[in-house]
């Protein structure tokens, strides 16, 4: 079922990170591999960090997703080198480059962003964004957006299997309208699902004047401590080359 | 513990009072049953113990409500909420975290209690209410029934001495029922004030001390359990409400099929990543006879429906209509569900754009022709969002009868109904029988037998039909014999 999608559940968890590990994880990948920040001495480090959101997602038991991925990722590198050792040109060449160079670049960001949401826990993820100092304003409306993810695929997957049965799809009569049609329910079961949810939150007391306890417990490990030096090696190069 | 005072309350918006002049004393430890049709005021009496009328939904309030000495209109939601606990009618809309744990601590949380109490209380909690095995797990992956315990269970971790429930039980399975019942008496037994508003009255007989009717806003009657139960199936049909001694048996309608036509379903297998969840290697239905669906939850219901309805991907098997074999592809073509969350299948601006939308030729007579059958002429120029609960399912049977459907199939259409509209729904739903196969997929034994003629019974995949289920169910005197198992 694709409503795992997004939430953890209770097996798949793979191995438990603090989230501000991944957190730290995923501003890496995204800055030297999406950013391509730090230049030729981080090139051979690129790949290594490519690899680790993979490599997270088979120990949280995502295998297709992994392989996939994997697969994508040193296809789409591999026929880019090929592609420049045998000094193509042309039109070819440009689709070559542009697609698998944004393929390999995306993709780890992707991977390592959609393994955070799937392995941390709301409250989780709330404790973790109270240690690091971030304010309430902030932390709100992200919780509640983790929150809200599922429900949100949930009430598409309904939606559009309502679409189906009226002969609403691409290539049918009213392709043009997809869009409105898929999006005006949509809005309309959000905004009743929000109002529920909210009224049922207040009852349970959120908002009073205490301060709130979280009983999650995160914490750094070796495994953290193991990805933390991964990340901060190209850190360090970049700053030292800026220095210079 | 709680006190109305003559009061009133509009909601903003509207012009007619939702409750009027009500005044109510509910003493310590007592059970209160709420009933009365839809739109009686219940939900806006509850949502007035929990102080959510007036500080969240907002409107023009009279009269003083309090619980436990304090005034719920003056004090804050978060003070009110250590005193009383909800639960609500929708289970997918009452869980704040994606995990169960996190859920029964979210509470606690809230009241700033330090971390070891709060674990004692969720270990007292889960001992109590046998939940252990569904710790730890993914809120999003559990049946409806399941998700209520949670709802039930993180507002036992909060330890209210008032519990109020708006019509708890309207997304449950007869199963589910049982050990909602369970988590009720046992609350009564620790002392806790009760009040549930409900349409299905059954499972309360044994749980509620007093009875509290209402209609139009006012309250018509307030008596003991014991008076209530002496009242007659004519007298409650009055009043609007559901029978007290429920018949639970699923029966279908003693007739003659109507032809000898069938439907062969063929290979209904279907399973997700680690179980089975339907194995039915051959099934033949009567064609344009109204089948029923029943089950605990889980046995495969919505699995086989989506299936019937060609929305699984990946479904391998095939109906024969006709003696034309149609795959999953076909089966869309020729299928249509009407949704328990109708507002899932509703796109257009007005009820007729609404209604031609699937129409191979657009006809607006047609159109109108079937509206008027439904009752819905008049509203042909309205926005579908803006009508009634039943207005919105009557359209969506429209569209179903007006794209040409061989099968159309309800989801759940009768779940949070009061006695009145569940007819109405079994009147449409009659209605089509000779003209559609209609498959009813529902926990509601009242609605079965007043309107289907075959009972499918599935369990863990399989079909089960077996004559013990009208004895097994049968609340009070009534028991009757199921007379048939067609498959």
């Amino acid at each position: 079922m694709e409503k795992a999608l997004y939430n953890p559940g209770k097996l798949d968890r793979g191995i438990l990170m603090d989230p501000r590990t991944k957190l730290l994880l995923l501003i890496t990948v995204t800055t030297f591999a999406l950013g391509g920040a730090g230049g030729r001495r981080c090139e051979n480090l690129v790949p290594v960090l490519c690899m680790a959101p993979f490599l997270l997602l088979f120990t949280a038991k995502r295998f297709k997703t992994a392989i996939i991925g994997i697969i994508l990722f040193w296809g789409s590198s591999t026929l880019l080198t090929f592609a420049n050792a045998h000094n193509m040109g042309g039109f070819l060449y440009y689709i070559i480059l542009g697609s698998c160079g944004v393929l390999g670049r995306f993709l780890p960001c992707i991977m390592m962003g959609r393994y955070l949401m799937e392995s941390t826990t709301v409250s989780e993820f709330t404790k973790a964004m109270k240690k690091l100092h971030v304010s309430d304003n902030i932390i709100i409306p992200l919780s509640v957006m983790f929150r809200f993810f599922p429900t949100v695929i949930d009430e598409a997957d309904s939606i559009s299997c309502a679409m189906k049965m009226r002969g609403i799809s691409i290539g049918g009569k009213h392709a043009s309208k997809m869009v409105e049609y898929r999006m005006v329910p949509l809005m309309t079961c959000c905004v009743n699902i929000g109002e529920e949810l909210s009224a049922a939150a207040l009852t349970r007391g959120l908002g009073g004047e205490v301060k709130r306890t979280n009983i999650c417990k995160i914490g750094f490990h070796v495994q953290d401590f193991i990805a933390i030096s991964l990340c901060l090696v190209p850190w360090i190069l970049l700053i030292v080359d800026v220095v210079k | 513990m709680i006190e109305f005072e003559n009061v009133s309350f509009n909601y903003m918006r509207t012009d007619e009072a939702s409750v009027k002049n009500v005044s109510l004393k509910i003493n310590n430890g007592e059970t209160v049953l709420l009933c009365g049709e839809s739109g009686c005021g219940k939900t806006t009496l509850i949502r007035m113990i929990n102080g959510l009328i007036p500080h969240f939904y907002e409107g023009q309030m009279k009269g003083r409500v309090s619980v436990d000495g304090t005034d719920t209109t003056k004090a804050e939601l978060y003070e009110t909420a250590k005193v009383v606990g909800s639960v609500f009618q929708n289970p997918r809309s009452q869980f704040f975290c994606v995990d169960s744990t996190s859920e029964l601590a979210f509470g606690p949380e809230n009241m700033g209690l330090p971390e070891d109490k709060i674990r004692g209380r969720i270990d007292s909690t889960v001992n109590s209410m046998k939940i252990r095995d569904l710790m730890d797990r993914n809120i999003f992956e559990m049946s409806g029934g399941e998700k209520q315990k949670i709802a039930c269970a993180s507002v036992d971790t909060l330890n209210p001495q008032v519990c109020v429930l708006d019509e708890p039980s309207s997304n449950l399975s007869l199963e589910a029922i049982e050990d909602l019942k369970q988590t009720l008496l046992d609350w009564k037994e620790e002392g806790r004030t009760i009040v549930v508003a409900e349409h299905r009255l059954y499972w309360l007989k044994d749980i509620c001390d007093r009875v509290v009717c209402l209609k139009n806003g006012e309250t018509i009657f307030d008596i003991s359990m014991k008076e209530f139960k002496t009242y007659t199936e004519e007298k409650l049909r009055a009043y609007g409400l559901r029978s007290v001694n429920e018949n639970l048996s699923m029966i279908p309608i003693k007739t003659e099929h109507m032809s000898t036509e069938t439907i062969t379903f063929e290979k209904l297998f279907y399973n997700y990543r680690n179980c089975d969840a339907l194995q039915i290697d051959r099934l033949e239905i009567p064609r344009n006879e109204i089948i029923a669906v029943v089950g605990p939850n889980g046995a495969g219901k919505s699995t086989l429906s989506k299936c019937i309805c060609g929305l699984m991907r990946g479904f391998r098997g095939n109906a024969v209509i006709d003696g034309k074999k149609l795959k999953s592809r076909n089966l869309l073509k020729n299928s249509y569900m009407v949704m328990q969350d109708v507002n899932h299948q509703l796109f257009c601006e007005t009820v007729m754009d609404e209604v031609i939308l699937g129409m191979d030729e657009e006809n607006e007579d047609r159109a109108f022709e079937v509206l008027e059958i439904l009752g819905l002429k008049e509203y042909a120029g309205r926005h579908p969002m803006s009508l009634s609960g039943g207005q919105k399912q009557r359209v969506a049977v429209a569209s179903a009868l007006l794209s040409d459907k061989d099968i159309i199939l309800f989801d759940e259409p009768t779940s949070g109904l009061d006695f009145y509209n569940m007819e109405k729904v079994a009147q449409l739903i009659s209605s089509l029988r000779g003209q559609k196969t209609v498959f009813i997929v529902t926990h509601d034994p009242d609605l079965v037998r007043r309107c289907a003629t075959v009972v499918l019974r599935l369990e863990n995949g399989h079909v089960k039909n077996t004559n013990s289920d009208g004895e097994m169910k049968g609340y009070g005197t009534e028991k009757e014999k199921c007379y048939s198992a067609v498959v």
